[in-house]
């Protein structure tokens, strides 16, 4: 990978800046050799990894170090792209936006402060991995379970700051944030809510403070540095009940939404259930080829040949209840009977009780397992998820889901989706599997997802998170009143980072700067 | 892969001689016999690497991880498990470590350090002789 500079900034400038960086974290974490920058690539890139290049990286071991980066930065106008652990899996992983900045790589600072077993709650620092946060509740016997995503090989903090979710009622992990401290652009660093009192014992547990409320203004956003964040954890609970259930056919995930949105809304359902097609299933279990070799997408007609032979439907549902047995119970028997109004099939039932094997109990167990899918097309697989935000109704399920399935069928890429219901909306990951080294290939999936992402802005659905290639894409759609947020975070971002050296075009977010780069 | 079935008869006597080895080099050790202290050293280094072994590579590299599966499925089972494969060289493992292969992404010197990288090498390539202690921390890291 040869070396691409920031834009505007000369190599000597670039190198001094480096040395400079050097003074503050020491010769050995300036990462930047050829092969150094290759490891911040995105390995799973739509065929567009070089519009993403890396000059460097330099990693920090604390927030003061993190302070005197950002003020070099500044001096040298060289722009920094954060990553927690950098891995943002199908959506950039490590690499920047914009070609030529330097990645701040805060893999170092991996503290968990405090855990905090009466409030539920730990403070941690950006490296801590779901693994080690997981490691450490299980050494130390701590009754606190973690809302962990699908691959959770990432920072914990990284993943509330992109807004990813898991399956227990603690699911929306943006929402667990509560109290964050924070290296602002200029260097300066400040905490918020009640952080901002020197000594109050409320950081942790009262989210807003006094005026303004700032957490998520700091979530997939390029206005600070994160450096410590407080997250909060769930109580385990007594028992758990699994219901799950195999519904046979495509159109059967209207009503099953239909059925499942009232009762997570009135909370009988308390954690956001994903029901993903089983095309998820037999990817985690099998490559593709032992299957189909054929042109064009999986024909309708060997899936159904693969789901008879292996006892599955065309989608999974897998609901969860947390809490006491008897209420359990109680909201398993309202579930049922939901279900009985439109299916003979009866719900496989999986109880947990507290002191059974964590495994089995639907809490958050970090495993890297869902990742196997990239196995599917064969060669070097590669991974792409579009994810848009829609109203949890059938309807509005069933027409995206038709859609999208088949755009995909047009460019012959096999139709891998899931809805994930939340009380009021529900998110729709559609994920492209590829072979990396078919060009041809991926020039169609990253045309596939502009032309989702524009199918979606008709209905007025826009992502919840994206990939760095699509981010201007996904940032355009917003468009009321000409595009008047997107004027208005960019104002923001200009008066706290008038040099634009903190993530450029992060979730489409250009400085003055760089704002000509926009794609 | 014949090696690794053979090695397994052996299993009861290695463990044996492994054990043996070990007490006698740290014997050595404390009684200040300066040749001894490499060997203890380089048991150590490799109780090290195996230590980072679990803690960097075993989310994905430990039995029924993702890693191993996707192994098995394109060598076989019997070259699926990192920790027993007899065919690789300290080289090829730090190399692939950094740049990865087919679904394995690369990892950058601050996920894991080079020296890091040189124990856990050294451990997945550790000689036939050490090779039959029981993982002394695999259990509890899984």
């Amino acid at each position: 990978m040869s070396l691409v500079l920031p834009p505007n900034v000369t190599e000597k400038q670039f190198q001094k800046a480096l040395d400079a960086f050097a003074g503050v974290v020491g010769r050995q974490w300036v990462l930047s050799t050829e092969e150094d920058r290759y490891t911040y690539m995105d390995i799973y890139a739509p065929g567009d990894a070089d519009k993403h290049t890396p000059s460097a990286a330099v990693g920090p071991q604390s927030a003061e170090e993190v302070q005197a980066i950002v003020r070099l930065a500044n001096e040298y106008k060289v722009p920094l792209w954060p990553i927690s652990r950098g891995k943002n899996l199908g959506y950039g992983a490590a690499a920047p936006n914009m070609p030529g900045t330097v990645v701040l790589d805060l893999g170092r600072m991996k503290r968990i402060i405090e855990v905090n077993e009466r409030y539920g709650y730990c403070l941690i620092e950006p490296g801590v991995g779901f693994f080690d946060l997981f490691a450490y509740l299980q050494e130390h016997k701590i009754p606190l379970w973690m809302s962990v995503p699908a691959n959770a090989w990432g920072s914990v903090v990284g993943n509330a700051l992109e807004r990813g979710y898991g399956y227990t009622p603690y699911g929306e992990n943006t929402k667990n944030i509560c109290g964050m401290e924070i290296v602002l652009p200029n260097g300066e660093k400040i905490r918020t809510g009640t952080g901002a009192m020197s000594n109050s014992p409320n950081w942790h547990l009262f989210k807003y403070g006094f005026g303004p409320s700032w957490d998520q203004v700091f979530v997939q956003s390029n206005y600070g540095v994160v450096t410590k964040m407080g997250m909060w954890l769930m109580p385990e609970p007594e028992a758990t009940l699994g219901l799950n259930m195999q519904l046979p056919d495509p159109d059967d995930i209207g009503w099953a939404i239909d059925t499942l949105q009232p009762l997570r809304l009135n909370g009988v359902l308390q954690q956001n259930p994903s029901i993903g097609n089983s095309l998820r299933v037999v990817a985690t279990r099998s490559p593709r080829s032992q299957w189909y070799d054929g042109d064009g997408a999986l024909p309708d007609d060997v899936l159904r040949s693969i789901l008879d032979k292996w006892n599955l439907g065309w989608w999974g549902v897998n609901l969860r209840l947390f809490g006491y047995d008897e209420v359990n119970q109680a909201n398993a028997k309202l579930i049922k009977a939901a279900f009985a109004k439109h299916t003979k099939q009866e719900f496989e039932v999986a109880k947990w009780h507290r002191g059974d094997p964590i495994e089995n109990s639907g809490a958050g167990v970090p495993t890297t397992n869902p990742l196997q899918i990239i196995n599917w097309r064969g060669g070097r697989g590669g991974h792409l998820g579009f994810s848009p935000v829609l109203p949890a109704g059938g309807e509005h399920v069933l027409k995206q889901f038709h859609s999208t399935k088949r755009r995909y069928e047009e460019i012959g890429v096999d139709y891998y989706g899931s809805f994930t219901l939340f009380d009021r909306y529900a998110i729709n990951v559609n994920m492209m599997i590829y072979d990396r080294d078919d060009t041809a290939m991926t020039t169609k999936v990253r045309n596939l997802f502009k032309v989702l992402v524009a199918d979606a802005a008709k209905e007025g659905y826009s992502e919840y998170r994206t990939h760095i290639s699509f981010m201007d894409d996904v940032a355009l759609s917003f468009d009321y009143n000409n595009h008047a947020l997107l004027r208005l975070n960019e104002a923001v971002k200009d008066a706290l980072d008038p040099n634009g050296i903190l993530a450029p075009g992060k979730q489409g977010i250009w400085p003055k700067a760089f704002r000509g780069v926009r794609a | 892969m014949n090696t690794v079935p053979r090695f397994r008869s052996l299993a009861p006597f290695m463990l044996f001689a492994v054990t043996m080895s070990i007490a006698i080099c740290i014997g050595m050790a404390h009684s200040r016999v300066p040749q001894a202290k490499p060997a203890y050293d380089s048991a150590q280094k490799l109780e090290e690497g195996n230590k980072l072994f679990h803690a960097r590579c075993g989310y994905c590299h430990l039995a029924g991880g993702t890693g191993t599966i996707m192994l098995g499925r394109r060598l076989g089972k019997d070259r699926a498990l990192l920790e027993s494969r007899t065919d690789l060289t300290a080289d090829y493992v730090k190399k692939i470590t950094r740049v990865g292969i087919n679904g394995m992404p690369p990892h950058t010197r601050i996920e894991v350090t080079d020296s890091e990288l040189e124990l856990i090498s050294a451990y997945i390539t550790r000689p036939a002789s050490a090779r039959m202690q029981p993982p002394l921390t695999g259990a509890t890291h899984e």
